[in-house]
């Protein structure tokens, strides 16, 4: 079956102003999203994955590489007009990407208005989307500041899904929120997923997040993938330095599980202006070989969509076993917090004053 | 980054460095009346020690750090409260004394750097000029100790970022900057606001470890002010959870992770388990906010699955689970 | 290097600026009503006799073509001739343009002396009666017309107390200006060591001066004031005073971080009071560049007023570049 959205060697680069150096985003990034599926992509700061998104969304046109939705291709802004509403973005900071001064009814309707619908379609898709993520019908005629940041967020969703995107990009969609907003709203994705069967980009640099909402994973470093798939198995035992340097550093709250390995990144990400010709990981990795100066690792297909680039990944799936961390922690969580006494304790010293 | 061994307060130190007592800041409102920010907050650190205090946005833990300082946030006062550091109650000091002390007994290690820092100076000079006001040396001096600062939180290339501006330095090492000022008359209290949030998880990672080797090798005590639950748990010896302005539980870190007790840290903890039905049980659907702020009763029994009529009447006593392990709750969780 | 191209491509563009300035200046100027041909002649003239005088100062050209030529003589120096002084445009400003600006540069020295410590006074202790002090000022200052507070300044120094000179130009009647050098009177007298000289254009500044300085303090020590609070109240401030900074250093700080705009308003101001000081010129008899022009608009005496833009535009552009090459000098965040 065709993939919904297919991006293959994608590449985007920006000019700095005031001289010849190219800052290089995305080198090269392959992926494919199938119907129905998420799709996390992780990365630090200068990995590239915000711009990988606006790429896809049109916000920005690729340098090369193709972008293809259900099969047509959309790589450049002008052959987009197909697929207008049929995706659609969700930022992170609720509160500036919604207008202050715009109700939030209005803001939700907005995409409707730029597709020219009629006023009453879009009265009655207002309240389905806003049905949709758990908002009530009098919170239309609030601004966005009379609504907390979880609120807020639901009005983003809603905006979205208004014109029932077949894939939404999302970026960064909890960083800004507490942890109950963003359990909230991880939630609420997932069921509108379930009922309606929207396809995900979920970019983020939440690691335990992406690991629990994701069914593949893709994992970027200064503009290239460099490993992706099954986003359990990615997570339970990563193949590429990089990778296990990124999980190796998430903290989760249970002081008894923490991933250990071996393998240790020294020094900061380097600038994406003048990349090396080898391995970008090169100048930082602990398993560094000459080889890996030379010539970038080609794509290794390990199987059921396991990609890997790198030469020995084989000894870094050797080094360390097989730890899945985050299934364990959660399986450790509802151990330790699913204590819940069936009827709530008894009032023992209202029930005395009572007799 | 090396896992926390448990760590046992040292024999010698039973005196508390810090005891917080009843803390209360108000902010006035423009009605003419005021808005509660913190109530009845009572906590200690021992020297040395790392305790961790937990909470979300708008639970007060800024207003918290800040006050303990004697600088609430603009407008809010200390209304009531001792903090006792080293025996001396800070509140009761003349700002001439407090000042002396800020940044040199204790300090802050603060969130968003690059906006704190000044834009017109270099950063090697502006940890010079700390050095140089509270430790009365000379500015050749003060100047060698920034530098051995900025080695010591492992920027790259020191003498040359001494000369750097704020604007020209990462999110990262602005942030090592601002840890380098924070430490570099060796305090003995650290309180650190957010320091690692919006740092990619690396460089946190990187931070961390720096912050907790040099706290150790300078025997500093640090209260970890935080979002993130995860870090707290192979960062602090101590944990603590604050809502709605109060501490709701304290508790050694080994108890918090392992036996919470408090509904309200439950519901957290379940929260970053990415599990919806744990979470749902601890949550209550369609919450009515109450209309009267400050009314009587705990300030979490709207949200509480297992609140009963006496949570909404009656403040809660903070109830002792254990060593060292306190919950504000009538009916605590117990194992 | 990189200072010295910014620099040079910015004297670069004062040309073609001061083309448009002048442009603008004549077409404008061309519309007020007065035809100087009338007013040479005055009111018994034949109108064949105005029609010829028309034809030849050139009046009865096209707009474009009178500026072209306007602008061919620029470029040899030819600023045109005032018919009411009958000399050279050049020569006139010559002589009253260092008046001017030596009366503005006083004025602005003395205003900031006044607005910028008053200012930060306000801002280091917003409840203070130093604040509410200020506040008055600033709103006096904006409010009180500049000749008015002269002719109160003369009527009390001069009339009832007798300390201070006549305001009836810039050095006594009975002395001879020092020889010209600058053109600025106690400049050239302390070149020549003419105290006499030398004393007496000083006493003479001292009341415009004093004028300009206390109208003109008003908008400086506002615009400290605001800043300097602005900047107290920002994080990086509220961060020195966490790290137990004294009072001293933080203020001291906060005032660096003030600058630009401060320097700003000054530049500004330098400007505009090149033209805008044309009233107290008046009053004292000053004989300076914006008396000159106020002259020319009343007598449609053309060369003059451009004369007068050109000069003051030329200043102006300066001035800008002083402030901005300033910036970069405070602020690292600027240019590189």
């Amino acid at each position: 079956m065709t993939a919904l959205l297919e991006v293959s060697g994608l590449y985007k680069s920006f000019t700095i102003s005031g001289s010849r150096a190219l800052v290089q985003a995305v080198n090269g990034v392959s992926f494919a999203i199938q119907p129905g599926e998420t799709l996390g992509l992780v990365g630090e700061s200068g990995s590239g994955k915000t711009t990988v998104g606006r790429c896809i969304l049109g916000l920005l046109d690729a340098t090369d590489g193709s972008i293809r939705f259900r099969g047509q291709d959309i790589t450049l802004g002008g052959r987009r007009s197909k697929s207008r509403g049929k995706m659609q973005l969700v930022f992170q900071e609720p509160a500036e990407s919604l207008d202050p001064r715009q109700r939030i009814g209005r803001s939700i309707e907005e995409p409707l208005v730029a597709l020219k619908f009629a006023s009453n379609e879009r009265q009655d898709r207002l309240l389905e989307s806003i049905g949709l993520v758990g908002l009530s019908e009098d919170m239309l005629n609030l601004y966005p500041a009379e609504l907390s940041a979880g609120q807020q967020q639901r009005v983003g969703i809603a905006r979205a899904m208004i014109t029932r995107p077949e894939l939404v990009v999302l970026d960064e969609p909890t960083s800004a929120l507490d942890p109950t907003a963003r359990a909230e709203i991880i939630e609420l994705l997932q069921r509108i997923q379930g009922e309606l069967g929207t396809s995900y980009l979920f970019i983020s640099h939440d690691l335990s997040t992406v690991r629990f909402v994701s069914h593949r994973v893709a994992v970027m470093y200064l503009g290239m993938i460099v490993e992706q798939g099954d986003a359990a198995k990615v997570f339970a035992q990563p193949v590429h330095p990089y990778s296990v340097g990124l999980l190796s550093a998430v903290l989760l709250p249970n002081p008894k599980l923490k991933y250990e390995t071996a393998i240790n990144l020294q020094g900061e990400i380097p600038s994406p202006i003048n990349l090396p010709k080898g391995c970008f990981l090169a100048s930082r990795c602990p398993l560094v070989l000459q080889r890996c100066r030379d010539e970038m690792p080609p794509p290794e297909n390990l199987g059921g969509g396991h990609i890997v680039h790198c030469f020995r990944h084989q000894e870094v799936a050797a080094l360390d076993p097989t730890t899945d961390t985050f299934t364990r922690f959660q399986e450790e969580a509802k151990r330790i917090l699913g204590v819940f006494p069936v009827e709530p304790q008894l009032d023992s010293a209202a029930a005395q004053s009572e007799n | 980054m090396q896992v926390v061994a448990e760590h046992a307060a040292r024999p010698d130190a039973t005196e508390p460095l810090l005891a917080v007592r009843n803390l209360r800041v108000e902010f006035p409102t423009a009605l003419g009346d005021s808005r509660v920010v913190l109530r009845g907050i009572s906590f200690s650190l021992l020297p040395g020690e790392i305790v961790g205090l937990v909470g979300e946005s708008g639970a007060g833990k800024t207003t918290l750090a800040r006050s303990l300082l004697g600088l609430p946030p603009v407008p809010g006062r200390i209304t009531a409260g001792e903090v006792l550091f080293r025996g001396t109650d800070l509140r009761a000091l003349p700002e001439r004394d407090l000042r002396r002390m800020r940044g040199k007994d204790l300090s802050m290690v603060v969130p968003n750097p690059r906006g704190e820092l000044n834009p017109l100076l270099t950063v090697g000079e502006q940890i010079a000029v700390v050095a140089q006001v509270h430790l009365g040396i000379s500015r050749k001096k003060a100047r060698e100790k920034a530098l051995d600062m900025l080695k010591a939180v492992q920027i790259p290339d020191p003498r040359r970022r001494f000369d750097a501006y704020a604007h020209q330095l990462s999110g990262g090492m602005a942030q090592r900057v601002v840890i380098a000022m924070a430490l570099v008359c060796s305090p003995s209290l650290v309180i650190s606001d957010d320091a690692t949030s919006g740092l990619d998880v690396t460089v946190q990672s990187q931070i961390l470890d720096l912050i907790r080797a040099l706290a150790e090798k300078q025997r500093s005590a640090m209260l970890f002010i935080t979002r993130d639950v995860g870090i707290t748990a192979h960062f602090c010896d101590r944990v603590a959870v604050i809502y709605a302005g109060q501490i709701m539980e304290v508790a050694p870190r080994h108890a918090f992770f392992f036996e919470p007790s408090h509904p309200y840290t439950i519901m957290l903890l379940a929260a970053f388990s990415h599990s919806p039905e744990l979470r749902h049980r601890w949550t209550v659907p369609d919450v009515k906010r109450r209309t009267v702020e400050g009314a009587a009763g705990c300030s979490y029994a709207d949200r509480c699955p297992l609140a009963q009529e006496r949570c909404r009447t009656v403040e809660p006593p903070l109830a002792q689970l254990g060593p060292g392990h306190f919950s504000k709750c009538h009916f605590p969780v117990v194992r | 290097m990189q200072l010295a191209a910014y620099i040079g491509r910015r004297l670069l563009f004062i040309a073609p600026q001061l083309l448009g300035i002048v442009l603008v200046s004549f077409l404008l100027i061309k519309t007020i009503p007065g035809d100087p041909a009338v007013l040479m002649l005055g009111p018994t003239a034949t109108p064949e006799a105005i029609a010829s005088l028309r034809a030849k100062m050139g009046l009865d050209k096209p707009i474009l073509t009178q500026f072209v030529i306007y602008v061919k003589a620029l470029a040899h120096g030819d600023l045109g001739t005032s018919w009411q002084t009958t000399r050279p445009v050049l020569e006139d400003l010559l002589q009253r343009f260092p008046a001017t600006v030596e009366l503005v540069t006083f004025g602005l020295l003395i205003a900031i002396l006044i607005g910028v410590p008053l200012g930060l006074a306000a801002a280091v202790n917003p409840t203070g009666w130093v604040a509410r002090v200020a506040d008055i000022y600033g709103l006096s200052a904006g409010a009180v017309p500049d000749f008015w507070l002269a002719l109160v300044l003369i009527y009390v120094f001069y009339t009832l107390l007798g300390a201070l000179p006549p305001p009836l130009g810039r050095i006594d009647l009975a002395l001879v200006p020092p020889v010209q050098v600058t053109g600025i009177y106690t400049i050239d007298a302390l070149i020549a060591r003419d105290w006499e000289a030398f004393g007496s254009s000083a006493a003479h500044l001292v009341l415009p001066v004093a004028t300009l300085g206390l109208i003109n303090a008003g908008p400086i020590l506002k615009m400290t004031h605001a800043t300097v609070e602005k900047m107290l109240q920002s994080d990086f401030s509220r961060y020195e005073v966490l790290c137990g900074m004294p009072p001293r250093t933080v203020i001291r700080n906060a005032l660096r971080n003030a600058l630009p705009s401060i320097i700003t308003i000054m530049g500004v101001l330098y400007g505009f009071l090149i033209g805008g000081a044309v009233l107290v010129e008046i009053v004292f008899s000053w004989g300076g560049a914006g008396q000159y022009a106020v002259q020319g608009v009343l007598n449609s005496d053309l060369y003059p007023v451009l004369g007068f833009v050109l000069f003051s535009a030329i200043f102006s552009l300066v001035v800008y570049l002083a402030v901005d090459l300033i910036y970069f000098a405070i602020d690292p965040r600027i240019g590189h």
